[in-house]
């Protein structure tokens, strides 16, 4: 695929003022406010997206690793079985790393937002970035049809760029890790220097 | 990632806050993010300008600025008080392209906002985050001194992805360069704004 087929990178300028606009709002309007606005705007942003549809699961695989898909709009996204989906690098982690060389440590809002919504939604999220990225891939997914039948989304694992790595609770993990067709071990190898596990499978 | 979601929470919040409401939030987080850039001090604008150059300002934050050391401000008196800088490429220009390829269209909000800025408070932006960044480059350089003397921005011209261009003419006068000498370099930058010595007396100033 040629690389024009790749998104150019933004500045990381802009993804600090993001998410300087994310701290301002967050003040005005608390966390819940802020988690329903992360919420929100994902999904308007999926929802901007054109519906997609695939002939088979392997057309839909190979949209994916060579960015055609709307899922793979901002991330590359690495199958590691049919089910089983990884990313390598977040698409957040460029800007964080920017805001914490130009700016600092990051404001607490975005670590208590993610903590209101893995209570309120569901555990996933290390920082707030995560909730946009989680519930974009959701709504995005369910834009997407193959072989006539809807795509559903769940997220296995979150690693963040310092180290801290979210699981869903143990009675829950064995059963995702059995759909996504991954053990423990090798869940526990990706985590090493992926940034998320996921799994897409047909509804 | 976080930058394409920023056109759907600025069009969501278009919906509630109106684009006046969205331009002041934006001034708002060019003040915060300011404020957070901490203090600079230079002895003088060739350290200043070196400084520019190798990206170790805060305005450096905003991407490559290339200090124009052959335009030189001066006061009054003849004396060096402040210089061109420019950037060859808009901060935002990669977003609203990325923004187009992920969508499938330009965000209609950026247009809003940019309107209401340059129709209520500076008829200088092409495009929404113009508005953030003149108000955070106008607050970064009260952090900074040259010779002792905090600076003050002036944003003088614009060129969008479009490639529409603006020119502020008051700030212009103010710095006392001529209009088409700025308009030459937005054949080569995208942004050109001015940083001058708090309390110059400059030839145009008021």
């Amino acid at each position: 695929m040629p690389s024009e087929s790749r998104m150019t990178e933004c500045n990381p300028f802009v993804e600090i003022a993001t998410a300087l606009f994310l701290e301002d709002l967050a003040t005005k309007v608390g966390v819940a406010g802020l988690n329903n606005y992360l919420v929100s705007l994902a999904k308007n942003l999926a929802n901007t997206m054109p519906r997609e549809e695939y002939a088979s699961w392997p057309e839909l695989m190979g949209a994916l690793v060579s960015g055609q898909s709307i899922l793979a709009t901002f991330e590359d996204v690495q199958p590691v079985t049919e089910r089983c989906m990884t990313t390598v690098r977040s698409p957040f982690d460029r800007g964080w790393r920017e805001y914490a060389k130009r700016v600092g440590s990051f404001a607490p809002v975005h670590k208590e937002v993610a903590e209101y919504y893995n209570a309120k939604v569901r555990p996933t999220a290390v920082t707030s970035v995560h909730i946009v990225l989680h519930t974009f891939r959701e709504t995005a997914a369910a834009r997407i049809r193959v072989a006539g039948k809807g795509l559903r989304y769940e997220t296995i694992a979150t690693a963040w760029v310092d180290g801290q790595v979210i699981l869903p609770p143990a009675e829950r993990l064995d059963g995702l890790l059995s759909r996504a067709g991954i053990s423990k071990t090798k869940l526990g190898m990706l985590l090493r220097n992926h940034a998320d596990v996921w799994i897409l499978e047909p509804e | 990632m976080l930058d394409v979601a920023l056109a759907s929470l600025i069009e969501d919040m278009i919906e509630k806050a109106g684009a006046d409401g969205v331009v002041e939030f934006w001034q708002r987080v060019g003040d915060a993010l300011a404020s957070r850039m901490g203090k600079e001090a230079y002895l003088g604008w060739t350290s200043f300008n070196v400084a520019v150059r190798e990206g170790r300002t805060a305005f450096s934050i905003e991407g490559d600025v290339t200090p124009l050391t052959d335009m030189a401000i001066t006061d009054v008196d003849g004396d060096v008080v402040g210089y061109l800088y420019a950037m060859k490429q808009c901060c935002y220009v990669p977003t609203i392209f990325r923004t187009r390829y992920a969508t499938g269209r330009m965000s209609p909000a950026d247009q809003t906002v940019m309107d209401e800025y340059n129709q209520n408070v500076h008829n200088i932006a092409v495009c929404n985050f113009c508005v953030f960044h003149e108000r955070f480059r106008e607050e970064i350089a009260k952090n900074v001194t040259v010779s002792g003397n905090p600076l003050l921005s002036y944003l003088l011209a614009t060129r969008g992805w479009s490639g529409e261009t603006k020119i502020s003419s008051k700030n212009v006068a103010m710095i006392n360069i001529n209009e088409e000498h700025v308009r030459a370099l937005l054949r080569n930058y995208e942004c050109v704004y001015a940083l001058v010595m708090r309390g110059a007396r400059l030839k145009g100033g008021r």
